[in-house]
């Protein structure tokens, strides 16, 4: 048996504290306060919108939330478990979610070129503002998935910075999602998923090196 | 023998706590385990280097292995992420070096059976990228070495390089 006595081995057990492990339940719970805590300075800022209860809003406002929704929480699901990392790990439920999201885009595109409105959507006055807004809010998601990932030893970095971002713009514009009243297919498929890409992007460039070890 | 996943399990456990004799014989176990699994995929004369770099990420980040998670997967996925970014730092000193890059001194045997492992974790890679880099990391050919041995122009094995690196810091988790 060829083991060598190695001196690095006693130096770093000379240096060992005890430590808190990284336990995944912890990480959705920070995850869940902040997209919490996220609908509330929406309800502050914005006020949630009342049609969702009185029965105003359509079905697709709650699919099109919905799945915003869900993509958020996959998401975050797939950056949590990157902090704590594995051979094996392939987050393809945040992929499919991400990819399945596009079908609202899609939707909005096809349905308005087919009814020759393409332009309507450049025309949405209050499209910048919720793009706008559903990235400012996902900040809060950011912040707490940068925190999670620092304390861990994610290995997949990039990838990482992308799920972050897919993660808090969608958390984000579920949240503002919930205070705008506009529920047509070229509001929401375009103005509330356009976030998602931008904030996937900002992430790629922005969280990589704010993780790296 | 190298100890199984309980057993190393069970010293991460009690080395979290801050039980520095488990630590110790984690240690030992896992520098074996690892000199195991780097022996075919870096140079030699660089496995202890690899190996104590390893050893010094997992007492940085011990923090961040789940005890309800399997132990091995995690410091395979570590022990990976280091290797890529050695195999980056390598391709640094050789683009920095160019035309000056010595071979290193080892067998042709291990160099050949270190580019055998490599050939198996390389599977997602095109041939080409997966060529330039056996050669310029493995066998420590200079890139206008790498070149002429693969008839690609210089810029191409530089960018099948970089591109290879860059799709397997991408597979350090997904591939199995």
């Amino acid at each position: 048996m060829n083991r060598v006595p190695n001196p690095l081995i006693d130096q770093l057990a000379g240096d060992l504290a005890p430590v808190r492990p990284i336990r995944l339940i912890h990480g959705v719970a920070l995850v869940a306060l902040a997209a919490i805590a996220t609908v509330i300075l929406v309800e502050i800022m914005d006020g949630l919108w009342r049609g969702i209860v009185d029965g105003t809003a359509n079905g697709l406002f709650f699919i099109a939330n919905g799945m915003l929704g869900l993509l958020g929480a996959a998401s975050a699901l797939a950056v949590l478990k990157m902090a704590s990392p594995r051979v094996g790990n392939s987050h393809e439920g945040a992929r499919w979610s991400f990819a399945m999201l596009g079908l609202l885009p899609a939707t909005a595109l096809v349905t308005l070129a087919i009814g020759g409105s393409l332009a309507s959507i450049l025309a949405d006055p209050y499209g910048m503002e919720c793009m706008g807004a559903g990235v400012g809010f996902g900040l809060v998601t950011a912040a707490a998935l940068v925190l999670w990932l620092r304390r861990g030893a994610p290995v997949s970095i990039n990838a990482a910075g992308i799920f972050t971002g897919v993660a808090a713009g969608a958390i984000g514009s579920f949240a503002y999602g919930l205070a705008c009243p506009i529920d047509t297919i070229g509001h929401l498929g375009i103005w509330h998923v356009l976030p998602v890409a931008i904030a996937a992007f900002v992430g790629r460039l922005v969280v990589p090196p704010l993780i790296r070890w | 023998m190298i100890a199984d996943e309980s057993a190393l399990a069970r010293l991460m456990v009690a080395s979290q706590k801050g039980d520095a004799n488990a630590y110790r014989v984690l240690l030992a176990e896992v520098q074996l385990w690892l000199e195991r699994y780097f022996r075919r995929r870096v140079a030699p004369a660089q496995l202890d280097d690899l190996v104590q770099e390893v050893m010094m990420a997992l007492h940085a980040k011990r923090a961040s292995w789940d005890a309800s998670r399997a132990f091995i997967p995690w410091l395979a996925a570590i022990a990976r992420y280091r290797w890529v970014d050695h195999l980056r730092k390598v391709y640094r000193t050789a683009e920095d070096e160019l035309g000056e890059h010595d071979a290193p001194e080892d067998s042709e045997e291990e160099a050949v059976l270190a580019r055998m492992s490599l050939e198996r974790l390389f599977v997602h890679l095109p041939d080409k990228q997966v060529e330039a880099i056996e050669l310029v990391k493995i066998e420590g050919l200079s890139i206008a070495e790498a070149s002429q041995r693969t008839g690609q122009s210089e810029s191409l094995v530089k960018v099948n390089i970089h591109r290879g690196l860059k799709k397997l810091s991408a597979l350090v988790e997904k591939a199995e």
